[in-house]
């Protein structure tokens, strides 16, 4: 009898959630190197009730409930900053971060150079090259990046280039299963492996922006309200039948 | 509703990024500013179901998993230390570092403070200060009646005196540079001090070992953009309007909810 309350709560619970997720990725419009999350619903059955001396098998109710977010990968758009410490990734690569909880994985290639000359994130942790932590000298100047990860700098008065490293980049057969860690970083789960991504290419002098594309979040936000809001009132209508049967049915002939 | 605040954490973000593009706009003219870019991070986030996690004890593992973020945090605002173009002036202590250093000053309090505004003049000493009357390191003073002052690409101070026609080395202005120079801080006034993250101040001579020349009669005009600060500007207003759209849609859910069964 109540079952479509129920339903109907359970709807407005999963519209909840994914107004969350929608929340996050407006909330991270302008957060480099962000990737937008999707949320997935599937339909929940309820076994019908069993009963030998029933005419005809109850009908299964059918709930729904979430069943994942997923990331979305798409590349976002490319923005010139000039920046010789700034880097996009051209295709499906990341860089890797030593963090202290072990290596951790970015499309954040907002770089800082730190006290010790290390080439660090954001939040001060390492990036890594082929050989551990990228490490300049006080004399360093004009910095390169080349394509390939490549980084190297005009030492002192120096007029060929020395090399500082190789950037890390690293792919995965299947980026669903990393899980997002905040700061902008990705880890990867037991048993899943950072290949080796020699087809990305690096991009210095450019920052990749979140993919985040407004006007899919925004339609979906208007989605999420209107079908929040239909559902209320289904549950109104069907209040408003139940009280009117009581009233109708109870109402003692005077 | 997580929402409400999560789009809470999205406005106030947009509204640090408008402080800090304005800040850059206003020091447009500013000479030798150097512009910041708010950087910002995803918050963390609660796995609701963790991705990988055993779906069956055949050993089947979720695909995905649910996770809610939190919203945005700014990490920082990092100072991006590309050269800025010079402007000639004419003005005989008027100098632009093209390449890496900062000039040198002494505080009142007698500590250092670091500048690429090399905007000079001299005070009633003859000594070569900045537009505060700080003094630039190591202090110079230029003799009286002196004429023609010349600065050259090391930073070597010379001058003419009367009678005589042959320069007078007067001193050198020296340059400091840091391994981490966005990690400075900056006081104000063009100046920046140095911090554990910026590293320690290493003094040199212009023009050798990797430090930049010095330009005599030119300043050093801020690298603002303002065709890129216009821009994000326009995508920061965007932004912060629409975590508002997210706000009000939570706000309406929150009222249709409240609305039932009266």
């Amino acid at each position: 009898m109540e079952n479509m309350l129920l339903v109907g709560l359970s709807r407005q619970m999963t519209l909840e959630r994914q107004l969350d997720v929608v929340a996050n990725n407006v909330a991270n419009i302008n957060t480099t190197g962000f990737k937008a999350d999707r949320s997935l619903f599937e339909e929940y059955l309820r076994s019908p009730a069993h009963e030998d001396n029933f005419m005809h098998a109850d009908r299964r109710v059918s709930f729904v409930h979430d069943r994942a977010t997923f990331h979305d990968f798409a590349p976002g758009p490319s923005e010139q900053t000039k920046n010789p410490l700034d880097i996009s990734i051209d295709g499906k690569g990341f860089l890797v971060v030593q963090t202290p909880a072990g290596e951790r994985y970015t499309r954040d290639g907002n770089l800082q150079i730190n006290n010790q000359g290390q080439l660090v994130t954001q939040s001060g942790y390492p990036v890594l090259g082929n050989s551990g932590p990228i490490v300049f000298q006080q004399t360093d100047k004009q910095i390169n990046i080349a394509t390939d990860g490549n980084i190297t700098v005009l030492e002192g008065t120096n007029r060929i280039d020395s090399v500082r490293g190789k950037l890390r980049v690293v792919s995965f057969a299947d980026p669903q299963k990393l899980v997002k860690e905040g700061s902008n970083l990705f880890a990867a789960g037991q048993g899943i492996a950072a290949q080796p991504d020699t087809t990305s290419r690096v991009n210095q002098g450019f920052i990749e922006k979140s993919n985040v594309n407004s006007v899919h979040e925004m339609s979906r936000l208007i989605e999420i309200t209107r079908t929040y809001t239909k559902i209320a009132s289904m549950l109104q209508q069907q209040h408003d039948l139940h009280r009117t049967a009581i009233e109708k049915l109870a109402d003692v002939p005077a | 509703m997580r929402a409400l605040y999560t789009s809470a954490t999205g406005m106030a973000a947009q509204e640090l990024n408008v402080q800090v593009i304005s800040n850059n706009i206003a020091n447009m003219r500013t000479t030798g500013y150097k512009k910041q870019r708010a950087a910002f991070q995803d918050l963390i986030y609660d796995h609701v179901r963790r991705v990988g996690s055993q779906a069956s004890d055949q050993g089947t593992i979720l695909p995905v998993g649910i996770d809610i973020g939190g919203g945005v945090k700014t990490v920082g605002t990092p100072r991006l230390m590309t050269q800025g173009n010079l402007s000639p002036t004419g003005n005989d202590l008027d100098i632009a570092i093209r390449g890496e250093g900062f000039f040198k000053i002494q505080m009142p309090d007698g500590t250092y403070a670091y500048t690429r505004d090399g905007s000079f003049m001299m005070d009633a000493q003859g000594r070569v200060v900045t537009a505060q009357g700080n003094p630039v390191q190591p202090t110079l003073t230029i003799p009286q009646n002196s004429s023609q002052i010349t600065i050259n690409p090391q930073g070597q101070l010379t001058v003419l005196l009367p009678g005589s026609s042959t320069p007078t080395l007067v001193g050198q202005i020296g340059l400091t540079r840091f391994i981490n120079k966005a990690g400075l801080q900056p006081i104000g006034d063009n100046l920046f001090t140095d911090t554990p993250a910026s590293g320690t101040p290493q003094d040199g001579v212009a023009n050798t070992d990797g430090f930049g020349d010095m330009q005599q009669g030119n300043l050093e005009q801020a690298n603002v953009e303002v065709v890129t600060e216009i821009s994000d500007l326009i995508a920061a207003q965007r932004a912060y309007e629409m975590n508002a759209k997210v706000i009000s849609a939570v706000d309406q859910m929150l009222q249709s909810t409240n609305g039932m069964f009266r």
